[in-house]
């Protein structure tokens, strides 16, 4: 991505995003008062060598900025190395047609880590990894085993499953998001960390 | 014997953390246009996961994982046109 600090300044801060959501805020908020982030997580991003500039794009209806924003909101504030301009999906499409995600999908929190010459370090896009790997097992076991599945063929669209499966379906996304919020949480910190470890590295052997 | 037509239920399942919203109305919009009384229903349903997926009564005639992006509103229309003349 290439942005200047023009249009960088643009953005707004996560005050001003709390301050303009129509919806979800209240769950964001919750998720962003209980982030735990231990003393050996923040060590790196405390110990950054210069504040980095982090372009977020995001929207008050997505689960995953519900989920994930917070976590880098609270690395933000705790560290005081990141400085946050988020920027509404919809209303920047130059932006987000950047980081769409596997080249088709508007898919959403996006996190663009810059440094002080906004030369780009890496990014991140919608959830870790291990996480999608470990829901999609997850609903691998349900169509295998929950009787609202039976008969059902494993990975069969929404649009085609039984009502009784898909209501189950949509039930289980809760469950495992229950299950698996604080597993979530240290994810998105270690593939931060990870991507900007890499980012600075080669950056320095440029 | 009854003589009552054919009609055709399309269910459109939708993203709503992705805010697909906007093209489930407008594939809406298109069929209801182009076959008034011909369909039975039109379920719109949210979901998650990258998801915009197109059933013409229980045949899934478009996946957006499997065949990419959102479907032209001329494929669907085939589709149920193409049910409709069973």
């Amino acid at each position: 991505m290439s942005i200047t600090k023009e249009r960088f300044a643009q953005g707004m801060s996560f005050q001003q995003y709390l301050d303009q959501m129509t919806r979800n805020r209240e769950r964001l908020e919750e998720n962003y008062n209980t982030v735990q982030l231990s003393d050996e997580q923040l060590a790196f991003f405390k110990d950054l060598p210069q504040p980095l500039n982090v372009v977020v794009i995001a929207e008050d209806w997505c689960g995953d900025v519900i989920n994930n924003l917070p976590v880098l909101a609270r690395l933000a504030e705790a560290s005081g190395k990141l400085n946050l301009s988020i920027f509404l999906r919809d209303q920047n499409h130059d932006l987000m047609n950047q980081y769409l995600k596997d080249g088709q999908h508007m898919s959403i929190p996006v996190f663009v880590f810059f440094d002080q010459s906004f030369n780009e370090l890496g990014h991140f896009i919608e959830r870790p990894e291990e996480i999608s790997r470990l829901q999609g097992e997850y609903l691998a076991k349900l169509f295998a085993t929950d009787p609202a599945f039976a008969g059902v063929e494993p990975g069969a669209s929404p649009a085609t499953l039984p009502d009784a499966a898909r209501n189950r379906m949509m039930q289980a996304f809760g469950e495992f998001r229950a299950q698996h919020r604080e597993q979530s949480d240290r994810e998105v910190v270690r593939e931060l960390h990870e991507l900007l470890d890499r980012g600075l590295s080669q950056a320095r052997g440029q | 014997m009854s003589d009552a037509p054919t009609l055709v239920r399309v269910r459109i399942v939708y993203c709503a953390a992705c805010g697909y919203e906007p093209q489930a109305l407008e594939l809406a919009r298109a069929l209801m246009y182009e076959f008034t009384y011909g369909l039975e229903a039109i379920e719109i349903i949210p979901w998650a996961e990258g998801t915009f997926d197109v059933a013409v009564d229980g045949e899934l005639v478009h996946a957006m994982l499997r065949d990419g992006s959102f479907p032209a509103n001329q494929k669907i229309i085939d589709a149920v046109r193409q049910r409709l003349n069973r």
